[in-house]
């Protein structure tokens, strides 16, 4: 990076730039401390069996069919934690308000993460509260931070992955093996057609909510069955950047079809509407899951039988034949996928 | 007595020059020999009596040329006289290591054919595979130089003991040392099959003939892949072909016996005519017939057809025996990927989509496509350059001071590899963005790197951080420890039309769909002023934006809402575009944030289609600029555009097309791209220059083109010849880009 450049919107959208930006300026913090640690750049990090994860949230509009930046706040690090093989136990609660905000809507926003912080189990233990002038920030931010403890389905899990691989004690992408399927929790992409919709107000809310929601039990369900060898929620970036990622860090190639990713009719038309490429859709309440294959069955079985898990779906398998993510299209034909670049780039003649 | 030493280089090898040169030396009594010095050039030594002879010798030499050979070069100096009995041909002993030209594949010539006609051609006769020195395949049977025998797939084909006769016998000026030739007695053989591999019995070519007559669809092999031939009078099949192919539109091939067959359904020109005859044998798109037999369903809303002759043995013998001598013959791929070369994807991939398989089992080496060409303002254009073409290699005016990999742009791709004064464009590869199709880009760079023994210092990809092919770039750089270079997209463009004509500075119109542009937004409407590798963009066409990327590409009628939206309200704009109102409030919602921006020609040309309900889907690249175009059969209206600052403002258009939306459709049309043209050229003339540069894919419609020529004031108008105007010429300019870096 020249001193000429700047901080752009882009950066903020996940994918490519925002990875270069950790890589090249957050990643001189890291002095490798921790069981799992900065450098690992995983959802949360681990120390002493404790996992530790932060998160920001600033979503426009912020109340969303299926959601508020509440449930969000709460879901968000809850499901960082839980994706590293953790029990989340308490949430520490920053909130920066603009001056302005009607009082009204923050009590909305408090009831709701109490409502979520009660479904996921967790407690909210400590705060902090700042208001900024009128300008200086969109509405509202929150940020969550959180720890929990190691899962006691996980040591079992880890035990079944001992028959196949040697494992680390945590998910992370290194227990990834050639064969390992991938599955989705469900449909994609609900959360970033229903924010994006009620924000312009084209009118696919009435069909599309938001997935948010916290994903712990769902993954202390799975761990409990076995063979699960990382799971990851596809938020900011999706499916794309996710699998690219589970791909660079397992130096494992991943081959997913695109006709078995679980997509509502509704998402995929307004996708196809707003030209925006469905493997990039954030999601936030959806967790992918790399699984040794002779639990597959087991696994899907489990997620099928809760709510949450009924689209669930095996999209494709890790592999060593290939290099990155690579995408076999409905109408035939494989590409390579690649982490977004914020807007899409033209590529079309 | 006088003696010469003459040098020749350019196509010299494998073409039968040698026993050409033996011939009209020993009938002109004259001493010495011929050699190859490695390939690329040819020595020779003559020796006479007589100033007469010699002056003969040389005029034979310019005047019968064998018709696949090329001269490049031409040193002749007096030398010393020896005393040698004879002229001999000698063998290359004297090995100096010039780097030689792989000869492309050519049609089988007048003489080769003559022979498989000949009922009293023992060997010969009904021989699909005939070929002498002058004919057949080169390229697509190469694995590796020299193009002898043992490095081509007719290493399995032993000659017999005929052939082998004819191949050590130096008065045999057509197979003598001829690396491809072979008989029916030892050549290659060929077979029938059902798509699932059952043996069909009797003779392939008849029973073929019978069976696409008969409604059926035959999988071909030929040179470079296979085809797919259907009866172009059935139009029951051609919609079967098209429902399997899953390709409503795209328009199909015509294979013919002959021009005259040709000429019943299509006008040809004296220059198309030259081109259909060339040894190229490249597909003609040429202006259809009206009420033509052949059926209507061959290319949909075009008033041009494809058109190509046979170039071999076995396209002449199956043509002869349909009755009207002409048949569809696309090629055998599944959409977007690469066509077959053997049987085993043929089986795989094309399963489902033909009936039956004409096999043969020489095996197909590279994969090379057919060449297409057209003619536009008596202007010769290439819009895919494979076969015939493929590898020859262009010479430049200036040096490149390391070897360079250049992988083009994405659709409709072509690679290249450059070192010293030489580009060698790959044959055309296909949709990069097709892992597939990207791995046989890598695949043909690395075969010619191997080739030429050549390892790059620079690898050359496009701007557009969305294409596969920069991503291969940076994979390549990283393996040969080269650096990476990216040039922008229309500056290719400019750069492989100046690279054809020696050009180092001048301006440039550069109008295509899409390109990655400097400032991130999608560039294609360009008036480019370049000297060397400094460039900057002058004008172009007025930005509008483009919310959702691609998607715009595929439906006209979104652009379509986009420029009208600049004059109407979203109320207005819904009587004119067909578009689902959700989609249009989608539109609306998104043209309300900041967006991209293009400045596209290939995308405005798309909104003008829907405009006039030419077209409001795109099932191939650039149908609806095609179809406008085809579509234009008009006259010329009173309509100009306007310049603001350093835009040319588009939006006037549709204004213009509103207040005339009762006049007829075709003037509408012609004379919004006649007058695009027009303003374009005058807008680059307002940076004086000596000549004008034309590239990019939308300067092959004849009307902008035409509106460029008739309005450029007298100032020379160049456009691309050697390679394609659009994607598939972008990586000469890329490597010409690369001779313009300091060591
Ligand atoms: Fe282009
Ligand atoms: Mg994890
Ligand atoms: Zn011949
Ligand atoms: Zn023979």
């Amino acid at each position: 990076m020249s001193s000429k450049d700047i901080i752009t919107l882009l950066h903020g959208a996940g994918g490519s730039y925002m990875h270069n930006l950790i890589k090249q300026i957050f990643m001189t913090l890291d002095d490798n401390f921790g069981d799992i640690g900065l450098q690992m750049l995983d959802d949360g990090a681990v120390i002493n069996n404790v996992v530790f994860t932060t998160d920001s949230f600033i979503v426009r509009p912020i109340f969303f069919k299926g959601g508020d930046i509440g449930r969000l706040s709460v879901s968000g690090t809850v499901n960082d934690i839980a994706m590293m093989g953790g029990d989340p136990v308490a949430l520490s609660l920053g909130v920066v308000i603009e001056e302005g905000f009607p009082i009204h809507d923050l009590e909305k926003i408090v009831n709701s993460i109490k409502n979520t912080a009660l479904e996921a189990g967790v407690h909210i233990v400590t705060g902090d509260t700042k208001v900024m002038e009128k300008g200086s920030l969109d509405k509202i931010i929150i940020n969550t931070s959180g720890i929990g403890f190691r899962s006691k389905q996980l040591d079992h899990d880890i035990e079944t992955l001992r028959k196949t691989r040697e494992p680390k004690e945590w998910l992370v992408p290194l227990n990834l093996r050639p064969g390992d399927k991938i599955i989705v929790s469900g449909t994609i992409g609900d959360h970033a057609i229903a924010i994006l919709s009620s924000r312009e107000g084209i009118g696919f809310e009435a069909n599309v909510s938001s997935d948010v929601a916290p994903l712990n039990k769902l993954i202390n369900g799975i761990l409990e069955i076995g063979g699960v060898a990382d799971a990851k929620d596809p938020t900011r970036g999706g499916l794309a950047d996710l699998l690219n990622d589970w791909s660079e860090k397992s130096k494992l190639g991943i081959y997913i079809r695109e006709e078995d990713i679980p997509v509502k009719d509704e998402v995929r038309a307004a996708s196809e509407f707003m030209g925006m490429d469905i493997l990039e859709l954030g999601n936030e309440g959806k967790a992918v899951i790399a699984v040794s294959p002779e639990y597959v069955k087991d696994v899907l079985n489990e997620l099928w039988s809760i709510p949450q898990g009924k689209d669930a779906s095996v999209i494709g398998e890790v592999r060593k034949d290939i290099e990155g993510v690579i995408l076999e299209t409905s109408i035939g034909g494989k590409r390579y996928v690649g982490r977004p670049l914020g807007d899409p780039v033209p590529r079309i003649c | 007595m006088k003696a010469f030493r003459i040098i020749i280089s350019g196509i010299v090898q494998g073409v039968g020059f040698r026993p050409f040169i033996y011939r009209i030396a020993v009938r002109n009594n004259l001493k010495g020999y011929v050699r190859n010095l490695g390939g690329s050039e040819v020595e020779i030594k003559i020796i006479g009596k007589d100033d007469d002879l010699i002056g003969k010798f040389f005029s034979e030499l310019f005047s019968n040329l064998p018709p696949s050979a090329k001269i490049e070069k031409m040193i002749v100096e007096e030398s010393g006289i020896e005393d040698l009995s004879e002229f001999k041909i000698l063998s290359s002993g004297n090995k100096i290591h010039e780097i030689s030209e792989i000869p492309p594949d050519l049609s089988i010539c007048d003489d080769c054919l003559k022979e498989v006609l000949d009922k009293n051609n023992k060997r010969r006769y009904y021989y699909a595979f005939n070929s002498c020195a002058f004919c057949g395949p080169k390229f697509s049977i190469l694995y590796k130089v020299p193009y002898d025998r043992e490095n081509t797939s007719m290493r399995d084909f032993p000659l017999c003991k005929d052939c082998t006769n004819e191949y050590y016998d130096p008065n045999n000026i057509r197979r003598f040392d001829a690396q491809g030739i072979s008989c029916s007695i030892c050549g290659p053989k060929l077979f029938l099959e059902t798509i699932y591999g059952e043996k069909i019995d009797g003779d392939p070519i008849s029973l073929t003939a019978k069976l696409i007559e008969e409604g059926n669809i035959v999988a071909i092999k030929g040179i470079g892949g296979f085809h797919i031939a259907v009866d172009p009078f059935n139009d029951d099949v051609i919609i079967k072909l098209r429902e399997r192919k899953k390709r409503p539109q795209q328009p199909f091939a015509l294979m013919g016996i002959s021009t005259e067959v040709i000429k019943k359904y299509a006008e040809v020109s004296e220059t198309e005519e030259y081109l259909l005859n060339s040894p190229e044998r490249p597909i003609v798109l040429l202006k259809k017939k009206d009420n033509s037999s052949i059926s209507k369903l061959i290319s949909p809303g075009l008033d041009r057809n494809g058109f190509f002759l046979y170039y071999t043995g076995l396209h002449y013998l199956l043509l002869n025996q349909l009755k009207d001598k002409i048949s569809i013959m696309t090629s055998g791929n599944k959409h977007g990927i690469p066509m077959c070369t053997d049987e085993e994807c043929v089986r795989r991939e094309l399963n489902g989509i033909v009936d039956y398989v004409l096999y043969h089992n020489r095996k197909i080496v590279n994969r090379v496509d057919d060449s297409v060409l057209r003619v536009s303002n008596g202007r010769i254009m290439m819009l895919r350059r494979g076969r015939g073409y493929a590898p020859t290699w262009i010479r430049l005016n200036r040096e490149i001071n390391y070897p360079v990999i250049a992988v083009g742009a994405e659709l409709q791709n072509a690679g290249a590899i450059g070192f010293k004064d030489k580009v060698i464009p790959t044959q055309y590869i296909g949709d990069t963005d097709k892992i597939e199709t990207l791995n046989n880009l890598e695949k043909y760079i690395k075969y010619f790197l191997n080739v030429y023994s050549l390892t790059p210092k620079i690898v050359i990809a496009d701007k557009n951080p969305s294409y596969q092919s920069v991503k291969l770039a940076t994979k390549l750089s990283q393996e040969y420890s080269a650096e990476l270079i990216q040039v922008q997209h229309h500056f290719a463009h400019a750069l492989s039309v100046a690279s054809e004509n020696g050009i180092e500075e001048g301006v440039a119109i550069t109008i295509d769909g899409i390109g990655y542009g400097d400032d991130g937004n999608a560039w294609g409407g360009e008036v480019i002023k370049f000297d060397g590798i400094k460039y900057s963009r002058e004008f172009h066409l007025e930005y509008v934006p483009y919310p959702g990327g691609d998607i715009n590409a595929l439906k006209p009628e979104r652009m379509l809402a986009i420029f009208l939206s600049r004059i109407l309200t979203f109320d207005e704009i819904s009587k004119f575009v067909k578009l689902d109102s959700r989609e249009l409030r989608v539109i609306e919602h998104q043209l309300k944030e900041k967006t991209l921006m293009t400045s596209s020609t290939g995308r405005f040309l798309d909104a003008i289609s829907a405009f006039l309900g030419v077209c409001n889907k795109r099932t191939y690249e650039g149908e609806p600029a095609i179809k406008l175009e085809a579509f234009s059969k008009g006259k010329l209206l009173d309509f100009e555009f306007d310049l603001r600052n350093d835009e040319i403002i588009t939006e006037k258009a549709f204004e213009w097309l509103i207040q005339n939306k009762d006049k007829d459709g075709r003037d509408l049309a012609y004379t919004i791209q006649y007058k695009l043209g027009k303003a374009l050229v005058k807008t680059a003339l307002k940076l004086n220059p000596e000549k004008i540069l034309v590239s990019g894919g939308a300067s092959v419609n004849e009307i902008i083109l035409k509106g460029i020529m008739e309005n450029s004031e007298g100032v020379e108008v160049i456009t691309p010849n050697k390679v394609p105007a659009g994607d598939g010429g972008i990586a000469l300019g890329q490597v010409f880009y690369s001779s313009f870096i300091e060591s």
